[in-house]
């Protein structure tokens, strides 16, 4: 696959980031049903599927380059959005080899991967970076090889190592993420980093199913679901560190630039177990779509508006929607014709409206 | 059942008597899959009309991605796999594996790794000594072995043997201070063990009498089998009947007749494919179905879930 | 006291201990034992105890002995801490660590023994003493101990902060998350509510 990519876009204060048509229609629509409650809605990660974004094993888009330099600026003001325990070096080599063979299969335009035994030569075009190291000496890399390569792929990451039956979220870099903190998480069970999720998805034995299934995930079958809440402006960095810095901005939401400022923040989690060290690598890919752009998806635009209308009130306060959220309703309802929808997250339109 | 991938016999070795080392490539090129660290592959051996699976750890360090090898011991009593591998299988041979898969990991937060091997339970040290080695992890291996063979297994270890507290012990298991061993281990230790199931279960109870946590022993398994006995299923909305066989699930042979069921995860968790039961006692295997549910019996999820007995009637 | 329905807050029972232990250590952030905190049937001469005196004039312990039903007391808790790093870094598998104390001691301990190798399995828990929170402020990252107010201004970066529920075994803290980001100054009363 070859990817256009946009020069660098901004994620804060001028937020210059603007979806293409194309852009739009391959975006990740998370409702299949006009309604939304937690489920365990996970599916092998095989490529093909509804959405364009399934086709790769780690989805690039034409936001590339600018989400990775959004990245080393987050970087750079809070080093610590990458940790990774001690205990899971073997890990880290894992992800790295897996990203880099994966990139180099499905996008050989970009990426490119040789081998010389253990040395290893790594060209990465649209962010022009060239790296010759030996494949486990970290010495050989400028930093960790879990943050070397996971600078270079759009979305999250954590690493989960199994033990006592349980899976601990020992690693990360989460720079773009939905209101959760590495630093306070790192080390946590998977229930106790779901802790605040609410009661109703635990109530539903949400959690006790998904992770029997993650145990025993199986190396080369890795699974994918997606999840979703919503943001003010085109923002990825919405970590709770920062909350002071984009709190403010779910109360400049007004009927009149409510369809601009508002985005459907869609997460493509995929979930590799690694061969090595037997830890699952977790990819938390995240997409911006405003609601002015899903509104010229006519299935998109109906099904939104009746998922948002009579969402859970507990998951409204959870994806801290409340003070939006009739805006939002009332905008989309005027676009609802109340047609029936079909089945599943297509677009079923390779056409824009409007 | 995930496909299996096409793989050449390279390379054939004696080691002893009755045991063979096998080494395999890709038979249409490339490079395996990195091997999972104690993981091990499943071999289908066609002997004319007998179909024989057999699960074997590799040896070779995961990082090895042109040849994966496995040592097979001739065994009298052998299901038939081993004896035929020895006696009919040449080099230059095709044969189908299934990819890896990893059941005895490494304990990441280990701080040492007690490694507990008899006779040709050494495979998948070997391929945890290639892995512990590269991270620099501290270990201790222990092998137990037949007189005669200490030679044999003192080679193979050869390689990961400098500097490294590595032993083949042939005195027998009397000789061998398993209690003393496990009771000198500093916290955070781990022990790891194959090899007969006499000395796997004399190492799990030597160490859980120590006060070592269950956590911390590790024993190879090749794990539960995922198929079980064949079985007819009858879907009633589409008027046929299919044939489940042993190595298949359920949604699989439902699948395969062109019956359009709704899944999504495949592993009895997400409870998409919950179906009516309307005849038949259910084998179930899925976390989605509640205990009364189960009792119950008029509900089934064909991802992972089977019949118990010949036949299932299904409102599908 | 509140329940915010956050299911990473720890639950803690009384101590059992754990017939398969080859020993047990308990340690106590107080002078005596924990008689109320044992477990039905469960004798504390099974175990080797450390106390918290909180007295300076506790004498440089001597030579115990390391053996069941010993008492050892300490100064402080961090010279207590300092002592197990010593002790557990020499043990041996088999050893039970379990505490009892405040939920910051007990999550400290909880991390010395993590480093010297020890699982959630081979610990045990048990709360006694006050309510009152470490806290961690998300945004500075600055931790406050004795918190009991469900709002507190933090020391660190001033910001009203609100106590949540959800804890970190890790830090030993709950986490701490300005109040009135969305509108600055918009501070709901605050309650006394961890004693």
């Amino acid at each position: 696959m070859t990817v256009q990519f946009k020069p660098a876009e901004t994620f804060r204060d001028t937020f210059t980031y603007k979806k293409s048509p194309e852009d739009i229609l391959r975006f990740p629509f998370p409702f299949p049903e006009d309604e939304y409650m937690y489920s365990v809605n996970i599916e092998p990660h095989v490529k093909g599927g509804a959405t364009p974004a399934f086709q790769a094993v780690f989805d690039i888009d034409e936001h590339y380059v600018g989400e990775c330099r959004e990245r080393e600026r987050v970087l750079k003001e809070d080093p610590k959005r990458c940790q990774v325990l001690p205990h899971m070096m073997a890990a880290q080599w894992d992800t790295l080899e897996l990203i880099m063979e994966s990139l180099a299969a499905d996008y050989p335009a970009h990426f490119t991967l040789s081998k010389a035994g253990d040395v290893w030569t790594w060209v990465n075009r649209p962010l022009g970076l060239h790296q010759t190291f030996t494949f486990g000496k970290p010495e050989t890399l400028p930093c960790t090889p879990f943050e070397y390569i996971t600078r270079q792929v759009q979305g999250d990451f954590t690493l989960q190592d199994q033990r006592e039956d349980n899976l601990f979220v020992d690693g990360g870099m989460v720079t773009t993420q939905a209101d959760w903190s590495l630093e306070f998480n790192i080390g946590m069970s998977f229930h106790e980093w779901h802790g605040p999720v609410p009661g109703v998805a635990h109530d539903r034995g949400v959690f006790d199913r998904a992770l029997k299934y993650l145990l025993r995930l199986q190396y080369g079958q890795p699974v994918r679901r997606l999840n979703w809440t919503m943001t003010i402006n085109p923002r990825l960095d919405t970590s709770p560190e920062n909350y002071p810095v984009w709190g403010p901005d779910r109360t400049t939401v007004t009927a009149d630039n409510v369809a601009e400022k508002v985005h459907l923040r869609v997460e493509l989690q995929t979930l590799f177990r690694l061969p090595r060290s037997n830890a699952i690598l977790f990819g938390i890919r995240c997409y911006l779509t405003s609601v002015s752009d899903i509104a010229r998806v006519p299935k998109w635009r109906r099904r939104l508006h009746r998922v948002l209308r009579d969402l859970h009130p507990d998951l409204a306060e959870y994806k801290g929607m409340t003070r939006y959220r009739p805006l939002v309703v009332a905008h989309l309802a005027a676009l609802d014709d109340g047609a029936p929808t079909s089945r599943g997250i297509a677009p079923d339109t390779d056409r824009l409206d409007g | 059942m995930t496909g299996t991938i096409p793989v050449r016999v390279r390379e054939i070795t004696a080691l002893a008597p009755t045991l063979k080392r096998f080494a395999f490539e890709p038979a249409h090129g490339g490079a395996f899959p990195t091997a999972p660290a104690g993981g091990h592959v499943m071999l289908t051996l066609r002997d004319g009309a007998r179909v024989m699976k057999n699960a074997y750890s590799l040896v070779s360090p995961p990082g090895a991605r042109g040849r994966y090898e496995i040592i097979v011991r001739k065994v009298a009593q052998s299901r038939g796999g081993s004896a035929f591998l020895h006696a009919h299988v040449a080099a230059g041979d095709v044969l189908e594996m299934a990819p890896p898969v990893s059941l005895f990991p490494l304990a990441a937060t280990a701080r040492k790794h007690v490694l507990i091997a008899g006779g040709i339970g050494i495979t998948p040290m070997l391929s945890f000594l290639a892995e512990l080695q590269a991270r620099g992890a501290r270990f201790e291996l222990h092998h137990l072995s037949s007189p005669e063979e200490v030679p044999v297994f003192e080679r193979l270890l050869a390689p990961y043997a400098v500097d490294a507290d590595i032993r083949v012990h042939g005195g027998g298991r009397a000789a061998f201070d398993l209690a003393g061993l496990l009771s000198r281990q500093p916290l955070g230790s781990h022990v790891y063990t194959c090899g007969p199931h006499s000395l796997m279960d004399a190492v799990g109870t030597t160490a859980l009498a120590l006060g070592w946590p269950r956590g911390s022993v590790h024993k190879e398994s090749f794990g539960a089998a995922a198929g079980g006995l064949p079985f007819k299923a009858v879907l009633t909305r589409s008027g046929m009947e299919v044939m489940v066989g042993e190595n298949q699930t359920l949604l699989e042979a439902i699948e395969a007749a062109g019956v359009a069921a709704r899944c999504l995860c495949r592993g009895g968790a997400c409870g998409e494919c919950v179906t009516r039961v309307e005849e038949g006692e259910v084998d179930h295997r899925d976390d989605f179905l509640s205990d009364a549910e189960k009792a119950a019996g008029a509900l089934i999820m064909p991802c992972v879930s089977r019949a118990r007995g010949p036949r299932l009637v299904l409102d599908l | 006291m509140s329940d915010q329905g956050i299911k990473s807050r720890p639950a803690y029972g009384k101590i059992t201990g754990d017939p398969a232990a080859r020993h047990a250590l308990l340690v106590v952030e107080g002078a005596g034992l924990p008689d109320e905190l044992m477990a039905e049937g469960v004798d504390p001469s099974a175990f080797e105890t450390w106390t918290v005196a909180h007295a300076s004039t506790v004498p440089g312990a001597p030579v115990m002995d390391e053996a069941a039903g010993a008492v050892r007391p300490f100064r402080s808790a961090r010279q207590l801490f300092s002592a197990l790093e010593e002790r557990l870094a020499r043990e041996t598998m088999g050893l039970r660590l379990c505490a009892a104390g405040t939920e910051p001691f007990l999550w400290d301990v909880f991390n010395i023994g993590a480093v010297a190798g020890l699982t959630r399995q081979e610990m045990q828990f048990a709360q006694m003493g006050p309510q009152a929170r470490r806290i961690f402020c998300v945004h500075c990252r600055t931790v406050s101990e004795g918190i009991t107010a469900s709002i507190v201004t933090c020391a660190g970066c001033g910001a009203s902060l609100f106590v949540r529920d959800h804890f970190s075994k890790r830090l030993a803290a709950f986490m701490a998350v300005q109040i009135d980001a969305e509108v600055p100054g918009e501070v709901p009363p605050s309650e006394e509510i961890y004693r």
